[in-house]
C-alpha cells in the first residue's frame, strides 16, 4: 500500500506542478466558470423574487445562495479524465503509459487527484469561505459546523471517486471511436442535470427524482451539497453515504471489466 | 531471453467507401477489412545480443516491437520475453523492459526533465544506490546534467533522444526495445546515441532489438539482422552473411592513359569468363574503366593484370556494394535470394 502510494503519488503532485506551470489558461478558466455560477445565482434570485413561496423544491432563498456557490466548490471533483483518455489515444501516448509497470486508471485517478487539490484550493477553498462570510453577516444564518463540514468532506471525497471511476468507463469508448469530443459535450449536458449542477434534484417531480437519485450522478454533485446544507440527517445521511460507498464499488468493478476487454483489442495510433 | 513463435497479428477495421455516398453508405455497411500487419513471424534472440530489425515502412516492424512489449496482444502465436509472455503479465514484463519510441517520448512534457526521472525512480522501484550510481553512468554517456532541469517541451530532438534513452535505461532494462532511436537526428548526435547503446551493450549485457532506417545504425551496432517485409521474415542472420551472399558484386574503377587502345582490350577473354560475369564500362568524360565483377568467381589483381597487359593504369578504385543496396534490392524483390 505504502509502496503503491510511492509509485502513483507523482501522478498527482505531477498533474499540480502542470496546471501551475499553466496558470494563465487556468484562470481564465476559473473566471469562465464563476460567471457560470453567477448567472444561475441572478436567474434563482428572479425565480424567487416573483415566487410568491419562501421554499421552493425544498430550499430557501438564502439556502439556494449557498447551493448554488457549493456546488461550484464541489464541481471541483469533476475532472476531465475521459479527455485525458481521449487525448492518449488519439495521439498514441497510451502506448507509452502501457510500457511502464504501472496500471493506467490507477494512475489517471491520481492524476485527478492532484487536478481536483489545485482546483479545490484555488478559487474552491476562497469562493467556500466567501460563501460563509456572506451567510453569516448578510444573510444572518449560523455558520456550518465542524462535523458537517467533515461529513461533506467524506461525502466530497467519495464522489470524486464516482466521478472518476464513471469517467474511466465513459473514456473507454475512445477506445472504440478514437474521437469523442461529441459524446464529452453530451455528457456534460446531461451531467449537468443529472448531478444536479444545474437545477437541485429536489425541483425534479417525484418520479424522476426517484430515478435521479437512484443513478450514480446525483451522488457526484447533490448528495455533497446537501450533506453540506444539512438536509440529510440520521437514517437518510448514512443512506446517501452507503449509497455512494456502493456506486464505488461498483464502478469500480465495471472499469476493471470494459480495460480487461479494451486491452484484449487495443490498437495504439501512429508509428 | 526472447522467444517469439509464429506469431501474427490481423487489423480488422471497417470498409471505407469513397466520396459522400460513400461516407454515407459506410454509415450503414458492416463490412470489414482484414489486414495482416504481421504473419507468422518466429524468432529466438540470445542474452546480450543486438539485433537490428529492419523492413520498409509498413512492414510490420512497430507491430512485433508492441506484441513484444506487451501493449498489442498478438492474434496468434505466444511470445516470451525473459520467461514472461508480455501479453498476459504486461506490467510483470514492463519491468524487464526498456523502450524508446523515437516518434513519442515516454517524459512528461511540460515537467523538467528532473521531475521524470524522479517518477521513473518511484515507478520502477530503484533504490536510491542504484538511481545515483545509474544517473552518474547515464550523465557520463549522454550528457543529460546540461539540460536536466530544462522542461522536456524545450528540448531540442536531440536532447529529448538522449533523455528519452536514459529513461528508458534507468531501471537497468534486460532487453532494450529502440524503435528508430536516431531518426531526425544530426550525425553528431546520432554517433552519441550509437555509442552509449554499444557501452550499455558492453557494460550490463543489455539485449538490444533496434529498428531503424539508418543502414549506419545497423552496421555500427547490429551482428544480426532480421529482415521482414509485408509482415513476413525474410532474412535473419549474421550482417557478414547477408553482405557475402548478396553483395558478391564487387566494382573495378580504373583511370587510364591510353584511351584509344581501349578497342584492344578483351577481358572477358583474356579472363576466360563470360561476359555477364564482368562488366566493362568506358566513361570517355573521365577516362574511367569500369568493370563489374563477381568476387567470388574472380580476383581484383587477376583483372588489375589483364587490363595492365594493354593499357596503363593511373588510378584504382574498388567499391563493396554497400549495405544499402543490398537492402533496397531486397526491398523491392521481397526475398533474399540464396
Amino acid at each position: 500500500m505504502v509502496k503503491s502510494l510511492k509509485i502513483y503519488l507523482p501522478f498527482a503532485s505531477n498533474e499540480l506542478k502542470r496546471m501551475m506551470a499553466y496558470k494563465g489558461a487556468f484562470y481564465l478558466f476559473i473566471l469562465i466558470s464563476l460567471f457560470k455560477s453567477f448567472i444561475s445565482y441572478y436567474l434563482w434570485m428572479a425565480v424567487y423574487g416573483s415566487s410568491d413561496k419562501g421554499v421552493l423544491g425544498g430550499l430557501s432563498q438564502s439556502e439556494m445562495v449557498v447551493y448554488v456557490f457549493m456546488v461550484y466548490v464541489t464541481s471541483a471533483v469533476m475532472v476531465p479524465l475521459s479527455d485525458w483518455v481521449s487525448d492518449d489515444v488519439i495521439k498514441g501516448t497510451v502506448a507509452m503509459n502501457l510500457i511502464k509497470p504501472i496500471d493506467y486508471r490507477l494512475s489517471l485517478i491520481f492524476r485527478a487527484m492532484g487536478n481536483m487539490i489545485y482546483s479545490f484550493l484555488t478559487p474552491g477553498i476562497l469562493i467556500w469561505v466567501g460563501v460563509e462570510i456572506y451567510k453569516v453577516t448578510v444573510l444572518g444564518l449560523a455558520p456550518v459546523t465542524v462535523g458537517r463540514i467533515i461529513l461533506y468532506l467524506i461525502s466530497c471525497m467519495m464522489s470524486f471517486l464516482i466521478y472518476v471511476l464513471f469517467d474511466f468507463c465513459f473514456g473507454m469508448i475512445a477506445f472504440f471511436t478514437t474521437y469523442i469530443f461529441g459524446l464529452l459535450m453530451v455528457q456534460g449536458a446531461l451531467l449537468s442535470f443529472l448531478t444536479g449542477q444545474l437545477i437541485p434534484i429536489s425541483f425534479f417531480p417525484g418520479a424522476v427524482q426517484n430515478i435521479f437519485e437512484f443513478l450514480p450522478f446525483s451522488s457526484i454533485i447533490y448528495t455533497p451539497v446537501m450533506i453540506y446544507l444539512g438536509k440529510y440527517s440520521g437514517r437518510m445521511l448514512g443512506f446517501a453515504l452507503l449509497r455512494q460507498a456502493v456506486w464505488v464499488v461498483i464502478l469500480y468493478v465495471l472499469g476493471s471489466l470494459i480495460w480487461k476487454k479494451v486491452t484484449k483489442r487495443l490498437v495504439v495510433l501512429g508509428g | 531471453m526472447i522467444e517469439v513463435n509464429h506469431i501474427s497479428k490481423d487489423f480488422v477495421s471497417p470498409k471505407k467507401y469513397p466520396g459522400l455516398s460513400g461516407a454515407i453508405k459506410g454509415l450503414f455497411s458492416n463490412e470489414k477489412i482484414v489486414k495482416t500487419a504481421v504473419d507468422d513471424i518466429s524468432f529466438t534472440i540470445g542474452k546480450g545480443e543486438i539485433v537490428g530489425y529492419i523492413g520498409s515502412n509498413g512492414a510490420g516492424k512497430s507491430t512485433t516491437i508492441k506484441i513484444m512489449t506487451g501493449i498489442l496482444n498478438p492474434t496468434k502465436g505466444t511470445c516470451r520475453v525473459a520467461g514472461i509472455d508480455p501479453s498476459r503479465k504486461r506490467r510483470e514484463n514492463a519491468q524487464n523492459i526498456g523502450v524508446v519510441f523515437g516518434q513519442r517520448t515516454q517524459l512528461w512534457w511540460d515537467l523538467p526533465l528532473s521531475e521524470s526521472f524522479t517518477i521513473l525512480k518511484e515507478i520502477y522501484n530503484v533504490s536510491d544506490e542504484t538511481y545515483k550510481e545509474q544517473m552518474e553512468f547515464l550523465n557520463r554517456v549522454l550528457e543529460l546534467q546540461e539540460f536536466f532541469d530544462r522542461p522536456v517541451r524545450t528540448l531540442s530532438l536531440g536532447q529529448r533522444m538522449r533523455a528519452d534513452l536514459g529513461a528508458a535505461l534507468l531501471h537497468n532494462p534486460k532487453v532494450l526495445y529502440l524503435d528508430e532511436p536516431t531518426i531526425g537526428l544530426d550525425l553528431v548526435v546520432k554517433d552519441n546515441i550509437r555509442e552509449a547503446i554499444k557501452e550499455i551493450n558492453e557494460k550490463y549485457q543489455t539485449t538490444v532489438i533496434l529498428t531503424t532506417h539508418d543502414i549506419g545504425d545497423i552496421e555500427e551496432l547490429c551482428s544480426r539482422i532480421i529482415i521482414i517485409d509485408e509482415g513476413k521474415k525474410i532474412y535473419d542472420g549474421s550482417l557478414v552473411d547477408l553482405k557475402d551472399t548478396y553483395g558478391t558484386k564487387r566494382k573495378v574503377t580504373m583511370e587510364i592513359r591510353q584511351p584509344h587502345k581501349i578497342k584492344e582490350l578483351h577481358l572477358a577473354e583474356s579472363l576466360g569468363i563470360s561476359d555477364a560475369e564482368c562488366i566493362t564500362e568506358y566513361d570517355k568524360e573521365n577516362n574511367t574503366l569500369c568493370v563489374t565483377f563477381d568476387k567470388h568467381k574472380i580476383q581484383v589483381p587477376q583483372i588489375l593484370s589483364a587490363v595492365m597487359e594493354v593499357l596503363e593504369i593511373k588510378d584504382v578504385q574498388i567499391q563493396e556494394t554497400e549495405l544499402a543496396q543490398i537492402v533496397k534490392e531486397i526491398y523491392n524483390h521481397g526475398t533474399v535470394e540464396e
